[in-house]
């Protein structure tokens, strides 16, 4: 009876063990990519049909978050002279997948339908245009809030991907 | 008796000066932007969320006064311009965010009262050749006769896919009743 009970102990915390050490080896942050700039491109909306205010209010939004969680990292819009000359410099570029307007009315009416949401796939390139990441970032509005603030929900994912993904170079090198 | 002589003369200068003074003024009046009440959304640097204030062009200049400051927009730098449509609750700010609570969905019916508004959203570089965005709201109505105020002064316009689309429909059924006349 002993002899079962210890090794059925001993079993479980082998489990355990196994169990633990594959989580923490997924959990291994992968390496961030080297970057002191950024420099965000207009978003284009492809064969979406997006109303020119969601475009304006995805990029608008988008800077502004970079800027508000940019640490060291130096943030240009799409066309700034200035970017040409920044080292280490990471163009991000935007395409909208999907869209679906939703309305504030249903929302606030039925409180479970007419949720406004977009999907937006970003790509981050180098200076000589190689690809070093690309993801799939969505914004949502479920209750609260008018249309647009999809788009800021979209911004505030998309700057924490950037925090998560971008690091700038150690010494400022 | 001097005095009166002097005194009659110099009163009827003053009346027909007053009586000058509006006509300037009404003369006036039609040189004046006209202004349109606005909110600004996003965009402007230096000018807060929902910041509201009243939008003019003139002088080859998209002005946009609020409170005490003011912000330009080159005409010529403005790569975009669209008027939109949109709504927005009729019954707002704090007392729509309390009336939530109200018993018996009553928060939820006066979410079923809105009100149309117009959207202005412009595209516009710097000198430099910086990319900007800006978005406007405004009373329902106004903002098409802004946009073509802007474009009449040198602002460019893209039509969008569904514009696109619309003036291809239009010009089919143009020539069909042109067709139909002769």
């Amino acid at each position: 009876m002993k002899f079962i009970l210890s090794r059925t102990i001993l079993y479980s915390l082998s489990a355990l063990f196994l169990t633990t050490s594959c989580l923490f080896a997924q959990n291994n942050p992968p390496s961030k990519i080297k970057a002191s700039s950024i420099q965000v491109e207009m978003i284009q909306s492809g064969e979406i049909e997006l109303p020119a205010e969601f475009k304006i209010a995805l990029y608008e939004n988008l800077l502004r978050q970079l800027d508000k969680q940019k640490g060291s990292l130096q943030i240009y819009r799409e066309g700034d002279p200035n970017a040409a000359a920044a080292a280490d410099l990471v163009i991000l570029h935007t395409t909208v997948r999907k869209f679906k307007a939703g309305s504030e009315r249903t929302r606030q009416v039925t409180t479970f339908a007419g949720a406004t949401s977009i999907t937006v796939h970003c790509s981050f390139t180098g200076q000589d245009g190689n690809l070093l990441l690309e993801r799939d970032v969505n914004g949502k509005v479920r209750f609260f809030g008018g249309n647009l603030r999809a788009t800021h929900d979209f911004a505030k994912k998309a700057a924490q991907m950037v925090r998560e993904n971008l690091s700038a170079p150690a010494n400022g090198q | 008796m001097k005095l009166r002589s002097v005194a009659i003369p110099f009163g009827i200068a003053l009346l027909f000066a007053g009586l000058r003074i509006p006509e300037g003024k009404a003369q006036e009046a039609p040189h004046l932007a006209k202004q349109i009440q606005a909110v600004h959304l996003i965009g402007l640097q230096g000018v807060k969320d929902n910041a509201k204030g009243k939008l003019s062009v003139e002088d080859g200049k998209l002005h946009f006064v609020y409170g005490k400051a003011s912000s330009d927009i080159s005409i010529n730098s403005i790569q975009d311009v669209v008027a939109g449509a949109d709504s927005k609750k009729a019954v707002g700010k704090t007392v729509g965010t309390v009336s939530m609570a109200a018993p018996y969905g009553g928060g939820r019916f006066l979410s079923l009262f809105r009100k149309k508004i117009d959207t202005l959203t412009i595209q516009y570089r710097e000198t430099g050749g910086t990319l900007h965005g800006v978005i406007f709201t405004m009373q329902s109505g106004t903002a098409d006769d802004l946009k073509k105020d802007l474009v009449a002064q040198g602002a460019h316009s893209v039509l969008t896919e569904g514009q696109k689309e619309e003036t291809k429909n239009a010009a089919p059924n143009n020539k069909a009743s042109e067709d139909q006349k002769q």
